[in-house]
């Protein structure tokens, strides 16, 4: 039998390892521990008191608005997740493929320049754009069409959902598709693989990963956004996000708002864990 | 002689203001081996890139079976290539990287499975077929990037120094491979290689290059032999070179003093004329080498400055009083008859007529 080597406990390596595993205990297993101890709480005369009692699970579960509220959510984050993906990739692409080096660094900066700002000063600028009098439709008052009704609609929770992840989606496909060994392309077209035939053929096959993840980071952003359908999307039909906000609002609901949290966080571990799996899975029938 | 496949008119090749080739002028025959060799820079992966498709001429024409190539897109031409880097395609097996190129031709998927696994047999590595790229060797690789290309049975296959990522001993294999299979499929071969050994032990015809332009074509003994100018004798190496101006002609050698003293050469080729400035190089293993001064006309007395084994041939180094450098090969055991040690002196000595003048300087 070989000897596996003794794994010895070091002082040395533990003290340096000590800091983050206090850090993500307190601020993160903590929290989250005391979140599932509070779904199990009740609420007496607006004030929550200790217990252990299903009430705000099965209250939660059974209610149409919650699951219309999360089946919508799951739905419009995915479909930003689509947008973002396919707005993304012809940007992506030609700083990838098209662009020299230097520029592709620019692009990269000018790209995150965006998270230096307030997400919420970015979508309040959308209503000047978006509004009945905004600027989208007095140019398209011009050609004689419009007004148009893009704020408090799908539209523009989408076009918030756009503010908050493409930047980074973009980002993300085109450190995925620079890092592309050219040459595989080239043997492509040299095989006989017509020009756009290579991003079917070489190009996604290649960035699989890279766009798995970057779809991830765009639902997970999505899914839990409160701004962009508060706001943009005039919360007409209420995305988790608000519906928490609404449950601790009405009456001091928080052990029910803390059932909506964790049922979204199974949501997005599933989810990051399903993509995760995707995105490193071994070929069908390749040993 | 047939017409030649592949021509090359007066190709020229630009990037920004770097000319990578400069007027390119030659011919490839149908099932020629050729081989295209040159330093680092020298413009021979972009003459096989051109060729391909995946450059385009600044200028000049490169025509394909009297085809002018230069708006053939690279997908609609028939001139698969070799990589350097083999460029597999990691996210599929073996058999399907064969299967591409046929999968782009449109070939249906029972006839192209059919002949994608000929091929892995051919290349004897048919056990492989459904493996992952990763998990095979070096050399099984090789293979793989090989049935690619010829399953597509072209008419002309680039190869882009494709041996170079090998172990030594399994690029000799690699050579045999290539060789056997050249000669048996009639296919003609353009091999891009830095690599003299490869070029010359494969090619029916070597084109060596250098800044973009042709130094010489020929067979690679004409080459050894007989070099047309300075740098290909120098990157041919184990050659000896001597320059000098030219003292006296008589009807077919030509006297030339040099530093390293008078020698006679043969003036078959070049003509020259007294006073002109000549060079001259003799192959290393054309020179003897004695102890005692020889009663040949071509002869230099030097010290012996180091010795260098390859198996049973060996390279001395020397150098005359001049400090001209001189080379000479010789089989070891003949060698060992003088028990030479370094510092020693010695007389070399070559017949006029294995001296090579050069053409050009």
């Amino acid at each position: 039998m070989p000897q596996k080597p003794a794994r010895k406990f070091s002082l040395y390596a533990m003290t340096w390892r000590l800091p983050i595993i206090v850090w993500q205990l307190v601020f993160f297993v903590g929290p989250v521990l005391f979140m599932i101890a509070m779904s199990f709480f009740l609420v007496k005369n607006y004030r929550m008191t200790e217990a252990f009692e299903f009430v705000n699970w099965s209250k939660m579960m059974s209610r149409g608005y919650f699951w219309d509220s999360y089946w919508y959510t799951c739905l419009i984050a995915a479909v930003s997740t689509v947008c973002a993906m396919l707005l993304a990739f012809p940007a992506a692409f030609a700083l990838a493929f098209r662009a020299s080096d230097s520029t592709r660094r620019w692009a990269i900066f000018l790209l995150i320049i965006p998270f230096f700002t307030s997400y919420l000063v970015r979508t309040f600028s959308w209503f000047v754009i978006l509004s009945e009098s905004g600027v989208v439709n007095a140019m398209l008052g011009y050609i004689g069409l419009g007004p148009f009704t893009m704020l408090n609609t799908n539209f523009g929770t989408l076009v918030g959902y756009m503010t908050l992840t493409l930047p980074l989606v973009v980002i993300l496909q085109t450190i995925t598709m620079a890092n592309i060994d050219k040459t595989l392309v080239e043997t492509a077209r040299n095989l006989g693989c017509k020009p756009l035939a290579t991003i079917w053929q070489v190009i996604l096959p290649l960035s699989k990963t890279g766009f798995i993840v970057a779809a991830i980071f765009c639902f997970i952003l999505s899914f839990g956004d409160f701004v962009a359908p508060f706001y943009l999307g005039g919360s007409q039909e209420p995305t988790l996000p608000i519906l928490i906000l609404d449950t601790t609002k009405s009456g001091q609901q928080w052990p029910r708002a803390a059932v909506v949290a964790i049922i979204m966080m199974g949501t997005l571990f599933t989810i990051a864990f399903a993509g995760i799996a995707l995105a490193y899975r071994k070929r069908k029938g390749a040993k | 002689m047939s017409a030649p496949l592949v021509v090359f008119d007066k190709v020229e090749k630009k990037f920004d203001d770097f000319t990578a080739v400069k007027e390119l002028d030659f011919e490839i025959r149908e099932g020629e081996f050729i081989a295209i060799m040159g330093p680092s820079g020298c413009g021979k992966t972009t003459t096989l890139r051109m060729l391909a498709g995946l450059e385009a001429p600044t200028s000049g024409e490169i025509r394909l079976n009297g085809q002018v190539m230069n708006d053939v897109l690279p997908h609609e031409r028939d001139t698969p290539l070799v990589w350097q880097s083999l460029a597999l395609f990691p996210f599929l097996t073996a058999q399907r990287n064969v299967e591409f190129g046929l999968k782009m031709r449109g070939v249906g998927k029972a006839e192209r499975a059919e002949r994608a696994r000929k091929w892995l047999d051919k290349m004897g590595i048919l056990q492989f077929a459904d493996r992952d790229i990763s998990t095979l060797s070096g050399g099984q690789k090789q293979r793989v990037a090989l049935a690619r290309s010829l399953v597509m049975e072209p008419q002309v296959l680039l190869l882009d120094e494709p041996l170079s990522a090998l172990d030594a001993h399994l690029v000799i294999r690699m050579q045999a491979v290539l060789t056997d299979l050249q000669r048996e499929l009639g296919i003609t071969f353009v091999y891009v290689t830095h690599s003299q050994s490869e070029a010359f032990a494969m090619a029916d015809r070597v084109v060596i290059m250098t800044e973009g332009e042709i130094a010489q074509i020929g067979a690679p003994k004409d080459i050894y032999r007989a070099p047309a100018n300075q740098f290909v004798a120098e990157f041919v190496g184990r050659n000896n070179i001597l320059s000098g101006a030219v003292e006296a002609i008589s009807d077919d050698t030509a006297k030339i003093t040099t530093p390293s003293g008078d020698f006679a050469v043969p003036m078959n080729e070049v003509k020259l004329a007294e006073g002109q400035r000549a060079s001259f190089v003799i192959s290393a293993d054309l020179v003897h080498l004695a102890l005692d001064k020889p009663a040949s006309e071509n002869a230099a007395q030097c010290k012996l400055i180091s010795e260098e084994f390859i198996g049973s041939m060996v390279t001395l180094f020397l150098e005359d009083a001049k400090g001209h450098e001189f080379k000479v090969q010789m089989q070891e055991r003949e060698l060992s008859t003088f028990d030479l040690k370094s510092g020693d002196d010695v007389w070399l000595s070559w017949d006029t007529q294995s001296a090579h003048v050069l053409s050009e300087e």
